[in-house]
């Protein structure tokens, strides 16, 4: 079976269940008993286990089933969670996330088969819950255990590779009552598992067939999967069922075999040996025997893809790994899966009911124009028509543009695990709140967003919060709080990283910079808390005491505002000594189009930014102070220096002399919490801009962002607001 | 609109079907000043009627700004200015001829005049020597056409320096 071309949802439903298992484990380690968590831990590790198995990736699903034993104990209420568990199975998904890493760079597992993760997962199991120092699992232990266990677990693997998994199926109380009812008839109980061929293409049709088949001989209690699932093709090459019948075991076999395209049937009496508890004993039975009897009963894919003729790539996959063991290790490649983003399908479907409204824009535009052509003079109706492919582009450009935005989820998810881990490693206790995963950002700026944050929040939670005696000395609660909001505001989406630490000690970060000589003591006591924070952003400037492998190496935050900066982005520290500090990004919603005002300054048009521009004044040339030989102007309590768009950006004067006595129109922008007036000429009014690069050839000043094409054909330049003010 | 489309199909003769004895080039001469330039054809990719410029503030004198070519917003720059001769006077003949080198990156250049297209061989071109003075720093060398001479540009060196600035 050639497996390759599912890799990519492979990989990607392999992170989601990663994700979701960590998710939940974090939950239950706050809750140990919650029922809900355990089961939704199961079901995840359960699938990940199954398409592990599917793909081929052997040492990935030996590591899964162990951690899916561990929970189906915890789930039967064998034994409880206990936090050193937790760390066992933490590491478990660390392993395993590695595997998928590697999967996704060489499409194979890697060679390491974690054994001891593996040991101390069986360690937990034979000692009921116990995690015991050291783990090991010595083969006498699990010989006892595995006597103690049912007899049928060692006789699904005589011999046969693939094993009667029908033993699995889990009997509930009714369908026990109709068993017992059918051996007092005299009737016989079979268990039955059948192999669909791997080259069968309706998998449902055979299975209904076999079912049919069956119906003439006897009675089927239950399957698995459910009969629904089989009738929907939910299972892989095998399903397994409990089967009433006066035939003997020979007959059915033959019955089911007849049904062409079936590969294998496997059929025994059902021996009622595991009537009490029906699911748990076969657990221990699985599992004790660690090495030979586990794979063969749970690992049905690979097994059986095994003595298949066709070439699969799960066999092939083990001697391609021994080879790279021994033969040095790969050479990196790139990774063998392209970027993809998932979209929601209702986003495409709204895509396509745009684009065919566009075709029946254009198609009326045509009729219109030629309407117009007949009755010369009356353009009312392809004015109609052009306002209406507006409305149509601009509707299809949102969508577009949604069809690229994901939720920033797929970054935040991994850090209250992060934080978990951090806690431990430095001794504090502190909790992390976060809010807004559900926020959208451009797929691109998603993917390059993850660091920066990982970077923030190590940050707060290594220098900015106390060590816990400090918080409850300084009348705080123990536990510090660390919170990641994440929220849209206008055209941005600000992502706010905030602790309730000590925030920001702006002494010692001014006397570090004069002791690094980053500035002068004259030049530091000028400055203002503000720009002594801002220090923090250069180039290895940490006022850590010592380097731990947390942070405090000095590399961190220059790295996070270039990064921030280069996705069109900004940082804004707020800080209140004492009381913690928090960290703002704040990211454009797409880099690709944007709302701008159009203005004109001497005889050339631009383009500003709206998302920048906080007001608009007319103001009266009187009105204009000098302050330090620089204009600026008072408006509503502030003072706001102004800049002469016109010198800056080097316009010739238009000459009229008339301008002296007019008033100013001056656009308030800001960057932060610094204001700035630009003066321009007059104003043409909000557009929506497409943001165009202006080659390599020209080295263009900061103050210009790019360009833009306007309607009438011509180029205009788009400003810069942040590199003026 | 009037624009002479270089094919590309020429220049697809010209690397595949060329003769085995004789390396020939084609060049589009254009009028610069009193002088004709050749420059080769294989850079060539639009040659557009002269349109409006958007001035870019403070860069060098001889980058005149931007232009639309189709959609895409592309420098523009004099290569009279950067040869260190008069400023451009935009007449009916001005044309912008649109390089386009390696990584589909293009550039226009002003230019007075597009006179033709010539195929030259080898023989016919003088290569230059190390020795350039300052307006031969873009040259590659001379041809002659009809006992006419045409100095050829050699476009990577005059577009490695509008990158330097």
């Amino acid at each position: 079976m050639d497996t390759s071309q599912y890799l990519d949802i492979f990989l990607d439903e392999s992170k989601e269940h990663l994700q979701n298992l960590s998710d939940q484990i974090m939950e239950l380690e706050q809750n140990p008993e919650n029922m809900d968590t355990i089961n939704e831990i199961f079901r995840a590790a359960h699938s990940l286990k199954g398409m592990a198995g599917t793909m081929g990736y052997k040492r990935m699903q030996t590591l899964t089933h162990d951690m899916e034993n561990v929970f189906s104990e915890v789930r039967n209420g064998t034994f409880k969670v206990q936090p050193g568990m937790i760390d066992i199975l933490f590491k478990s998904l660390d392993a395993l996330e590695e595997y998928v890493n590697n999967i996704q760079q060489t499409t194979e597992e890697g060679t390491n088969d974690n054994q001891d993760l593996i040991d101390a997962l069986n360690s937990i199991l034979k000692n009921n819950g116990e995690v015991v120092a050291g783990g090991g699992a010595p083969a006498a232990d699990s010989g006892a255990a595995a006597s103690s266990a049912p007899a049928e677990a060692p006789a699904s693997n005589d011999g046969n590779v693939k094993g009667e998994k029908w033993q699995e199926i889990k009997i509930n109380d009714t369908e026990r009552m109709l068993i017992d009812k059918a051996h007092s008839e005299g009737l016989k109980v079979y268990g039955l598992t059948v192999y669909v061929e791997e080259a069968c293409v309706l998998k449902a049709a055979r299975a209904f067939l076999v079912f049919k088949a069956l119906e003439k001989l006897g009675e089927i209690i239950v399957s698995a999967p459910t009969a629904q699932d089989i009738e929907d093709e939910k299972f892989e090459l095998t399903f397994s069922l409990i089967f009433i019948s006066g035939n003997t075991a020979d007959e059915i076999k033959e019955a089911v075999k007849s049904v062409s395209e079936i590969e294998e049937a496997f059929c025994a009496e059902y021996t009622a040996a595991a009537p009490a508890k029906p699911a748990e004993p076969e657990k221990p039975a699985e599992t004790k025997p660690a090495e030979e009897a586990k794979p063969a009963v749970t690992a049905p894919a690979p097994k059986a893809a095994a003595p298949a003729a066709t070439p699969a790539p799960a066999p092939a996959a083990k001697p391609a790994a021994a080879a790279a063991s021994a033969s040095s290790t790969k050479p990196a490649a790139k990774p063998v899966v392209n970027r993809t983003v998932r979209v929601d399908i209702e986003k495409l479907d709204n895509l396509m009911n745009l684009v065919s409204e566009l075709i029946i824009a254009k198609n009326s535009l045509i009729s219109a124009t030629a309407a117009a052509e007949d009755n010369k003079g009356d353009n009312g109706s392809v004015n109609e028509q052009i306002e209406y492919l507006e409305s149509v582009t601009t509707n299809l450009h949102e969508s577009v543009m949604k069809v690229r935005m994901v939720p920033i989820e797929s970054v935040v998810a991994k850090f209250p695990r992060m934080i978990r881990d951090l806690s431990k490693k430095l001794g504090k206790k502190m909790e992390l709140y976060m809010s807004g995963e559900d926020t959208e950002l451009d797929r691109t700026v998603v993917d390059e967003i993850g660091d920066p944050l990982m970077h923030m929040l190590r940050n707060s939670a290594d220098h900015g919060l106390e060590p816990n005696d400090v918080r409850v000395a300084n009348g705080k609660p123990e536990v510090g709080s660390i919170f990641l909001d994440a929220y849209q505001d206008g055209n941005n989406v600000v992502i706010e990283v905030r602790d309730d630490g000590g925030g920001i000690n702006v002494d010692a970060v001014r006397n570090k910079a004069i002791e690094r000589g980053t500035v002068t003591p004259e030049q530091a006591e000028a400055m203002t808390e503000k720009e002594i924070i801002d220090l923090l952003f250069l180039p290895s400037f940490s006022t850590a005491k010592k380097v731990s492998d947390v942070s405090g190496r000095g590399v961190g935050l220059d790295v996070v505002k270039s990064k921030i900066e280069s996705l069109s982005g900004e940082v804004e520290v707020k800080n209140r000594f004492g009381e913690g500090s928090s960290w703002i990004i704040r990211l454009p919603l797409t880099l690709a189009i944007i709302q701008a005002l159009m203005v004109v300054i001497g005889d050339e048009k631009y383009a500003i930014a709206l998302g920048s521009i906080q007001t608009i004044e007319d103001v009266l040339p009187e009105d204009i102070k000098l302050v330090q030989a620089k204009e600026v102007i008072h408006i509503r309590g502030t003072v706001i220096p102004i800049i002469r768009m016109d010198k800056v950006l080097e316009i010739p004067s238009r000459g009229d002399e008339d301008n002296k006595n007019k008033n100013l129109t001056v656009i308030i922008v800001k960057k932060g919490d610094k204001q700035a007036g630009l003066v321009v000429d007059e104003l043409i009014g909000q557009q929506e801009v497409v943001i165009k690069s202006m080659g390599k050839y020209i080295k263009v000043p900061k103050m210009i962002s790019g360009a833009t094409i306007l309607g009438n054909g011509e180029v205009a330049l788009i400003l810069d607001t942040n590199a003026l003010i | 609109m009037d624009e002479v489309k270089v094919m590309d199909d020429q220049k697809r003769d010209f690397s595949l079907n060329r003769p085995v004895k004789r390396e020939t080039t084609q060049f589009i001469v254009t009028q610069l000043g009193g002088e004709q330039y050749g420059i080769d054809i294989k850079y060539i990719s639009n040659i557009i009627r002269m349109s409006k410029i958007t001035r870019v503030p403070k860069v060098p004198n001889y980058i005149k700004g931007v232009i639309n070519v189709r959609g895409v917003v592309i420098p523009t720059i004099s290569l009279r200015l950067k040869m260190g001769l008069p400023e451009d006077e935009v007449t009916k003949k001005t044309r912008i001829i649109i390089l386009t080198l390696e990584q589909h990156e293009s550039i226009g250049v002003l230019v007075d005049e597009v006179k033709e297209v010539v195929t030259l061989d080898e023989e016919h071109i003088e290569r230059m020597g190390y020795e350039k003075d300052e307006k031969e720093r873009f040259l590659s060398g001379v041809g002659k056409a009809d006992g006419k001479l045409i100095s050829l540009l050699d476009i990577t060196s005059v577009l490695a320096e509008v990158v330097d600035v």
